[in-house]
């Protein structure tokens, strides 16, 4: 009884050791019989035992459940991100591993020699036919400038036309 | 630190997180919440628990801080008192609190959130003063201090009540 005395004191005093505390918990928890001056201090060591098996009532387990599929989520996209970078590295990389080369009449030319030649006597060819065609032009351009400077002989003629009569009327 | 080394030190503490944050925050779901967020937080920075000499201690720490920060967002946002520190019960309180252990657990709930903290790791979990002065970031006699101060103003209160039942008891 002493002793349970004394220790009340130092434990309100905040003195006891853990093992000092444990023997109080003790007496008041697993004690049927604690005496009639402690039994005001019953309720508070029964609170802290009561206090210590109380646990969060859901799993912890959820929390891996959400981490594990917001890690899904995660590697999905990182490795789609990774297929797609892989993709457009190839398609910028892939046309400069390639020779240079002309579709002639459907046909695939890789020697650039054969190919200048080729180009060098179409364009031959265009220019010819640009000389050609534009030959029809230059006539039609000779007939109008001819046009022309009849048209203004004409109008001359009629001024001048136009001025006798005048003269005439005035004598 | 892999996956299953890491559920291997929550969920050895994850109680023990659970009630820390209740205490703090008063509230149970509110402390499910917590813990949860905790558990996200440190499993982004699960490395970093290789260097830790005391998972559980650092654990409690992480959670008191975490809690902590939570009550000064809310009260920035809704200017709520600092503590309500031993608020007096009114009679229909006292008729319905008649059960001494929920009136115990109100009047832990009532102390400073240092007091009550330290109160519970104490006296429910059992802790080392030096652990609890590592999870507070105070010195051991600080931690004693209020420890001190916290059973003082428990025993005064439970003394009082003890006197308003018996007096009520007289009259009736």
């Amino acid at each position: 009884m002493e002793r349970i005395n004394n220790l009340l004191e130092k434990y309100f005093r905040g003195e006891t050791s853990l093992a000092e505390e444990a023997e109080l918990k003790s007496y008041f928890t697993s004690n049927e019989n604690v005496n009639a001056e402690h039994e005001v201090y019953r309720a508070l060591f029964m609170t802290f035992d009561l206090e210590k098996q109380e646990t969060p009532g859901i799993s912890i387990s959820k929390v891996y459940d959400q981490q594990k599929s917001k890690n899904f989520w995660i590697k999905t996209f990182s490795y789609s991100g990774i297929a797609a970078a892989l993709v457009l590295a190839l398609w910028v990389q892939y046309p400069r591993q390639e020779k240079n080369y002309a579709i002639m009449h459907g046909r695939r030319i890789e020697d650039p020699e054969y190919a200048q030649k080729y180009a060098a006597k179409k364009m031959s060819d265009v220019n010819e036919m640009i000389q050609n065609g534009l030959k029809p032009l230059r006539n039609m351009e000779a007939i109008k400038e001819n046009l022309r400077s009849a048209d203004k002989n004409g109008t001359l003629k009629s001024e001048i036309t136009e001025s006798d009569k005048n003269n005439n009327i005035n004598n | 630190m892999d996956p299953t080394q890491f559920n291997r030190q929550i969920l050895s503490v994850s109680d023990r997180l659970f009630r820390l944050a209740k205490s703090i925050l008063r509230n149970a779901e509110a402390a499910q919440d917590a813990v949860q967020d905790l558990n996200m937080k440190l499993w982004e920075k699960r490395s970093a628990l290789n260097d830790v000499e005391n998972v559980p201690a650092f654990l409690l720490r992480s959670m008191r801080n975490l809690c902590l920060d939570s009550i000064r967002q809310q009260r920035e946002g809704d200017e709520l008192p600092i503590e309500l520190e031993f608020a007096e019960p009114n009679p229909h309180q006292q008729v319905e609190q008649k059960d001494l252990v929920a009136r115990i657990r109100s009047m832990i709930d009532d102390l400073p959130e240092l007091q009550r903290t330290i109160i519970r790791m104490r006296d429910v979990e059992g802790m080392d003063l030096s652990e609890i002065a590592y999870i507070t970031s105070l010195t051991e006699n600080a931690v004693s201090v209020n420890l001190s101060r916290a059973r003082q103003k428990i025993r005064q209160r439970i003394i009082y009540e003890q006197k308003c039942v018996e007096e009520t008891v007289w009259k009736e």
